[in-house]
């Protein structure tokens, strides 16, 4: 049987914090850096691999058991749709993800938002929140410079992460509406969870410990 | 004409070595449950959609619907346990208990993002209806793991779990209902963050709310009964690990413990299931190969109170295991490539039908070929051997 564990790990922001966290259990690998051109980065001694892959990849890879655990966002989880387990929360990579609006042109209430355009990353997301509320609009997915929607008239709001708010006030945006907050989980597939129960397990606990 | 090459989404086409690999399979499942004296059942593969939905109306949205004459809504069978709950209740209600049935079907489910499984699939599986004690889980449970072991597979794993535990732990702590419904769906999707904080919530003592945040992860071998038993002070839970015991040790006489881990984290469709419950597993494969368990209500949602317990297996997801474990699954036998040259069709068909009497996959050349000829047809036939009448 396949002893290894391979842990999918996102590029990005959190691929530093993750790596960083793993490496105080001594959960590493010679050559795990961002950069590296291998693809797999294998600790053969530690029984671990080590993939990196675009952020919303990981839920993807888990759920196939390619990956037997991730790091990833919690709003990427959610968009993804993915059928995978959430076992830990590991407080850093916090953002929430919200509406935000042109500060000219804002509107009373929500419900006066309904049936306009809104661009965003994360349609699903938008796509329930929206219609948990009755509400329909026509989504126009991005893949980059949400904020450019509304400033050049491609849409009337954005739904999108924010960290700081800088990049919101720079382009004369104001969050309108709080949809949920989010975080990096540790995920792991349903059968890598079971089958691969004590390793895991003991991971998990010992992350806890440092969190 | 775009399109007409194109099958629907969700649905697939088996070439011939699939579908002789899906076959074979099939053979050898149907024939393990006719040994443990399952009798097979075959239901309309369209039933009302009242009846298809009658434990769980939010199943709906998943399921292929379509109009009678009528104007009636109908639906394709997503599984086969509701229409033999159906089909027992209103046509063998007087048959002796326990009846025990078997069935081998395609069954639909509209979803899309599914690891391992297209909108139609094949399950083969049984129900054993009539009968509550543990005896009959673990006769579930032993023609499950004996089913993963002739379908060819080396390593797999089955891990049982008891939805009456989790049920007792949150009644100890008299939850509402609508509590113990986001619980047990945290729990089934082990969303243990989630979990965590809807128990962070409630304001239990701090005892309380560890057991119901352990619950995910009670897995391991029969030792955490033990672990499970020192984290719930309730009749309900209790009896559940005494069940999951009982359970295990006729499992040890029928010879299949050693495939058995123990799972409290497993409550399955929690609106149906009452009883033991359990998925299979094998490595490298990302989903469960079967699963099943006790569902002692659903014959009462038809007008009957019967207890009952069962598992399907998923058809494509162990052929595919066995592919990934190395399994050649070609179950193509190609014996003999029968040809022959001008003037001998007679002596030709006369021989082609002895040997197939004698057991042999026989294909008769349907015109009178040169030797070179038939050597060709042979090799691209991938037969074994050529037979050839000069």
């Amino acid at each position: 049987m396949n002893d290894f564990i391979t842990i999918a790990l996102p590029k990005g922001k959190l691929f530093g914090l993750s790596t960083e966290l793993f490496s105080k259990i001594g959960w590493t690998a010679d050559g795990l850096h961002e950069k590296s051109r291998k693809l797999v980065i294998t600790n053969d001694a530690a029984r671990l691999k080590f993939i990196i892959t675009k952020t919303a990849d990981v839920p993807t890879y888990v759920e196939y058991g390619a990956a037997d655990i991730g790091v990833i966002g919690k709003d990427v989880i959610d968009e993804s749709g993915r059928d995978v387990y959430e076992l830990l929360d590991l407080g850093f990579g916090k953002c929430h993800l919200m509406m935000a609006v042109p500060k000219d042109k804002k509107r009373a209430r929500l419900e006066d938002y309904a049936h306009t355009r809104v661009a965003t990353k994360f349609p699903r997301i938008a796509e329930k929140f929206f219609a948990e509320r009755g509400m329909q609009m026509e989504y126009i997915k991005l893949n980059g410079s949400i904020e450019l929607g509304p400033i050049i008239g491609l849409s009337e709001s954005i739904v999108d992460i924010v960290e700081t708010g800088t990049t919101l006030r720079e382009n004369n945006l104001e969050e309108f509406a709080h949809i949920c907050d989010a975080t990096a989980r540790l995920i792991a597939n349903r059968v890598s969870y079971r089958l691969k129960f004590d390793r895991i397990n003991n991971l998990v606990n010992k992350l806890e410990k440092f969190l | 004409m775009a399109g007409i090459l194109e099958t629907p989404y969700g649905t697939r086409d088996f070439l011939p070595r699939e579908a002789a690999a899906k076959r074979a399979l099939e053979t050898r499942l149907a024939k393990l449950f006719a040994e443990f004296g399952y009798e097979e059942v075959v239901t309309p593969t369209m039933e009302f959609l009242e009846t298809l939905t009658v434990s769980d109306k939010a199943l709906e949205p998943n399921l292929f619907k379509m109009f009678d004459l009528q104007n009636r809504t109908l639906a394709l069978h997503h599984e086969m346990t509701t229409p033999i709950a159906r089909l027992v209740v209103s046509r063998l209600k007087d048959a002796p208990l326990p009846l025990k049935l078997s069935y081998n079907t395609s069954v639909f489910r509209f979803r899309q993002n599914q690891s391992g499984r297209q909108c139609e699939f094949y399950q083969a599986g049984v129900e054993l209806l009539g009968v509550s004690n543990a005896f009959a889980d673990a006769e579930i449970i032993a023609l499950a793991a004996q089913a993963l072991k002739i379908s060819g597979l080396k390593e797999f794993t089955i891990c049982l779990g008891q939805v009456e535990f989790a049920s007792g732990l949150m009644e100890q702590n008299n939850l509402p209902p609508d509590v113990q419904t986001k619980i047990k769906s945290a729990i089934e999707r082990h969303d243990i963050v989630g979990l965590e904080k809807i128990v962070d919530a409630l304001e239990l003592d701090k005892a309380a709310a560890d057991s119901l945040k352990k619950i995910p992860k009670l897995h391991g071998g029969i030792e955490i009964l033990d672990a499970a038993r020192s984290l719930a002070d309730n009749e309900k839970s209790q009896r559940a690990l005494d069940n999951l015991a009982e359970i295990y040790a006729l499992a040890q006489t029928y010879g299949v413990a050693d495939k058995i881990a123990f799972d409290l984290g497993i409550i399955r469709d929690f609106e149906y299931y009452t009883g033991m419950v359990f998925e299979a597993y094998a490595p490298d494969v990302g989903y469960s190969l079967a699963g099943g368990g006790r569902y002692d209500h659903m014959l009462k949602d038809f007008g009957l109170a019967c207890p009952a317990t069962g598992f399907a297996v998923g058809i494509e997801r162990i052929l595919t295991a066995c592919e990934r474990q190395g399994i050649s699954n070609d179950a193509r036998a190609k014996n003999i490539y029968l040809s022959y040259g001008e003037g001998n069709v007679d002596a030709a068909i006369k021989k082609a039908l002895e040997l197939r009497a004698a057991g042999k996959v026989v294909e008769l050349s349907l015109i009178a070929q040169t030797k070179d000829a038939a050597e060709k047809s042979c090799a691209a036939k991938g037969y074994a051997e050529l037979m050839y009448l000069e």
